[in-house]
């Protein structure tokens, strides 16, 4: 797969749902297809059940952060952290999102509807899946964020970029225990 | 795979690595013999993987200190006599470990020492911004910057050589972007550096009286010069293309000038730094011959201050954009959009702004908060109890690790943040000011391994003064917010070799605590009364006691769960019992609690660990366990990182 120019991905979500294991998977499958990768991921402090944005940039480039209004695609493991980072995005990104509403944690905040945050999500080209739900079902809600990819994979420019074939070599890598659930995963969120 | 698998894989591959594991890497391809560090987001993964790849080959050694000025006078010891030594930190702990710094800059080394300080912009894991290359300009230790984490294993391999070349000690400064991106790296060949340690008596050459030391001094900045030199050659320093403008572009800054130019198609020559400091003198008197010189690099305008003074003793007039004449900002990082805005400006080439309109949405923040099943929730919930029964007011004195977290309503526990080790010896601080008033309690909240980094002298300082303090020690056998490291309360096995464990309770009761309490931080009843115990005692006798608060870190216990198979419970709540008073999602406020549309409580199960906190903390009897397992709760009281 030879691949021109470059494609800025937001992975976004909530500290613990897997984000920069998915992002890791995401470099691993794009080494494999010999696409050069950068991911800038979040670690310690800002893990801890907090807000979470991980950088992942494929093609040709070289620093390594995402500027605002640059994003292509945006993968996010939750609505509201979806819709926090919305100014990453260019105006003609997709954005792939679990169908997923976690409120902060903070006594009587106010939180916005999931019919609110879709509308508003609605001004780009969005594909919603309930992966927290299907990952629940396949019995290890940690699979969620494969269900994600599948999704993406399927329906966005992430799939141009990186093949199934090399996301499911990858997974087999590097975790050969769980790869039979992750390919399930997987292809969930591709159906 | 294990998370490092890559350290140790074979040469010629080329593998995803983050940026920290590459420099493991690097000192690994570089023959390290010796590393001593102590975590700190960014840094911690390099010793991490130099951890795992010594449990695989037998070598480096490695150790976890007990702060940081103990591991870089650890590391410096074993350079002294010979060896390749490391010592990693974040940027706070060069301030620990700033007295061994610049004493070793002046004695140099026989084998090599490379001090890593991981910076960290904008503060997304950390109490201050800091650029730590002005530690080494202050101390004349020369500085690596890597450009990128691209060029992190290179330069880390770099740093350790020419450190034995200089026979002095090379900072091998990193920050974020660099110590956690992940990228493409080749493998080269692991090199087993074979270096017996060697020592011959001769005070003059290895110690600091003042006598010998201002010889040192004198040899140090001789030695200066020559390495500004030497640094002009050295190979991850380029000059490349050519045009009449100069951007020089250091450390990570060089990946976004690169980009920035590419993109605008711009004809520059490109001065791409990886030696800051002392920046090499061959770059500095070829910027003499451009007119406008643009620098790009993340923190202080170090570089450009070396540019400008270098201009203006050469009584040059070019025009230089950068952070001191606010052509960029000075905190936080690097924007790509930002530098491509200067160069383009600089070089009158149109930039479109992509940035497009800021939709205000009004989405509430997500601050991280303490874990589902974490025992500082059951702890911080039974000591509010206790503060608030007793009818005194407590200031929070508080410290760094995962009790910071603390700080989020409803538990409100960190009054104070300031340092590592501070609740306990600034808490005294306030114990003591406020000693005349009888309702005043100061509360000091430390974890385990903040503990043994500096709370120990801190709880000596307070006993020696009979400070009227209560202590609570958090001790969840890791350092968690990092990423479980061990810490001397856990003791265990590096490969073969034994680390002994440090008990805690002995510590305090040596040091001369008279009121010691030891509570179950998952027990509520049993933390109210131990901390019960402890506050009365401060009160009456007016002096210090302190609360052992102990649980393990539901991850760590998690993980084991899973290794060993355990099967972890669930809780659910029974609607019938439920009747919305909200005590468990606004007072206890567990993550995986939420609160539905009728006011009732509903669990999410893929946050629940089963922890049984919030049985204890129902009046109702609401929530109840799919199913009982007496091996989980002893695992959520034992469980220690592997």
């Amino acid at each position: 797969m030879i691949v021109e120019v470059k494609l800025n991905v937001v992975i976004t979500g909530v500290g613990g749902q897997g984000l920069i294991t998915l992002a890791n998977v995401i470099a691993n499958a794009a080494l494999r297809e010999g696409v050069n990768s950068i991911v800038a991921e979040t670690h310690g402090l800002s893990q801890r059940g907090g807000t979470v944005i991980v950088h992942v940039r494929l093609g040709d480039v070289e620093a390594p952060l995402i500027p605002k209004g640059e994003g292509d695609l945006m993968l996010s493991m939750e609505l509201l952290e979806a819709a926090r980072y919305l100014d990453f995005l260019s105006k003609d990104a997709e954005i792939v999102v679990n169908d997923y509403l976690l409120p902060p944690p903070l006594p009587g905040i106010e939180v916005p509807s999931r019919n609110f945050i879709l509308n508003v999500l609605n001004r780009w080209k969005v594909f919603t899946v309930p992966a927290t739900s299907k990952a629940l079902q396949l019995g290890d809600p940690r699979s969620a964020n494969m269900v994600l990819l599948g999704k993406a994979l399927k329906h966005t420019k992430l799939g141009e970029f990186i093949s199934l074939n090399s996301v499911l070599e990858t997974v087999r890598e590097l975790w050969p225990k769980a790869y039979e659930i992750n390919k399930r995963a997987i292809e969930v969120g591709m159906a | 795979m294990p998370k490092y698998q890559e350290v140790i894989e074979e040469a010629g591959r080329t593998k995803v690595m983050l940026g920290n594991a590459a420099i493991a890497r690097g000192f690994l391809e570089a023959g390290l013999q010796y590393a001593a560090s102590y975590p700190g987001t960014p840094s911690t993964e390099i010793t991490e993987a130099l951890e795992y790849a010594s449990s695989k080959l037998g070598w480096p050694y490695v150790e976890w200190s007990v702060n940081e000025k103990v591991a870089l006078e650890s590391a410096a010891g074993a350079a002294l006599v010979g060896l390749r030594a490391f010592s990693g930190m974040k940027h706070v702990g060069l301030n620990v470990a700033a007295d061994p710094f610049f004493s070793i800059a002046y004695l140099g080394i026989e084998g090599a020492l490379v001090v890593v300080s991981a910076d960290d912009p904008w503060m997304w894991s950390s109490q201050n911004e800091q650029d730590n290359r002005i530690y080494g300009v202050h101390a004349y230790v020369p500085v690596i910057e890597p450009r990128g984490a691209q060029e992190a294993k290179e330069a880390a391999k770099l740093s350790l050589d020419w450190s034995a070349r200089f026979k002095r000690p090379i900072l091998l400064r990193i920050t974020t972007r660099i110590a956690h991106t992940r990228v493409p790296i080749s493998l080269g060949s692991l090199r087993k550096h074979e270096n017996v340690p060697f020592f011959q008596k001769n005070p003059k050459r290895y110690t600091l009286v003042p006598e010998f030391a201002r010889e040192h001094r004198i040899r140090l900045l001789e030695d200066w010069e020559k390495i500004r030199k030497e640094f002009s050659d050295f190979p991850l320093n380029t000059i490349e293309m050519s045009g009449s403008v100069a951007v020089v572009a250091s450390g990570i800054g060089y990946r976004y000038a690169k980009e920035a130019i590419k993109e605008l198609e711009a004809d520059v020559t490109v001065f791409g730094v990886s030696t800051p400091v002392p920046m090499p003198s061959k770059f500095l008197e070829k910027l003499t011959e451009y007119d406008e010189i643009i620098v790009i690099e993340e923190g202080e305008p170090v570089v450009e201050g070396q540019i400008r003074s270098h201009l203006q003793a050469r009584d040059s007039n070019a025009r230089v954009y950068g952070k001191m004449d606010g052509s960029l900002r000075v905190y936080g990082e690097l924007d790509l959009s930002e530098v491509r805005e200067l160069i383009g400006r600089v070089l009158n080439i149109k930039v479109e702004k992509r940035r497009t309109e800021i939709i205000q949405l009004n989405i509430p923040p997500r601050p991280p908060v303490l874990c589902a099943g974490c025992p500082y929730r059951s702890y911080f919930y039974a000591l509010k109890r206790v503060i608030n029964r007793n009818r005194v007011n407590p200031i929070y004195s508080g410290d760094i690790g995962c009790y910071s977290l603390g700080i989020s309503p409803p538990f409100e526990v960190q009054d104070i943040i300031l340092d590592m080790g501070a609740s306990i010896s600034a808490g005294g601080g306030i114990a003591k000011a406020f000693e005349g008033d009888p309702k005043t309690v100061v509360v000091s909240i430390i974890g385990d391994s903040t503990f043994f980094h500096s709370g120990v002298e801190s709880l000596i300082n307070v006993v020696y003064n009979q400070i009227p303090l209560l202590v609570i020690i958090l001790d969840n056998f890791t350092t968690a917010m990092t990423g479980h490291q061990p810490h001397p309360g856990i003791g265990g096995f590096v490969g073969k070799r034994e680390r002994k464990r440090i008990d805690i309770e002995g510590v305090i009761r040596g040091i001369g605590v008279e009121e010691v309490e030891v509570v179950d931080a998952f027990d509520i009843r049993n933390s109210e009364e131990g901390t019960e115990k402890a506050l009365k005692y401060v009160l009456e006798h007016r002096k210090p006691a302190v609360v052992v608060a102990r649980g393990a870190c539901a991850l760590v216990a998690l993980a084991e769960a899973r290794r060993s198979g355990v099967d972890v419970p669930k809780y659910v709540v029974d609607e019938s019992k439920c009747t919305a008073c909200g005590i468990c999602y606004t007072a206890f406020n567990c993550p995986a609690i939420l609160k539905k549309e009728d006011g009732k409580a509903w669990i999410d199960p893929s946050l629940c660990i089963g922890c049984g906190q919030c049985e204890q903390v129902c009046p109702f009897g609401a929530f109840v366990p799919t199913f009982k397992n007496e091996r989980w709760d002893q695992l959520l009281r034992t469980a220690k990182p592997r």
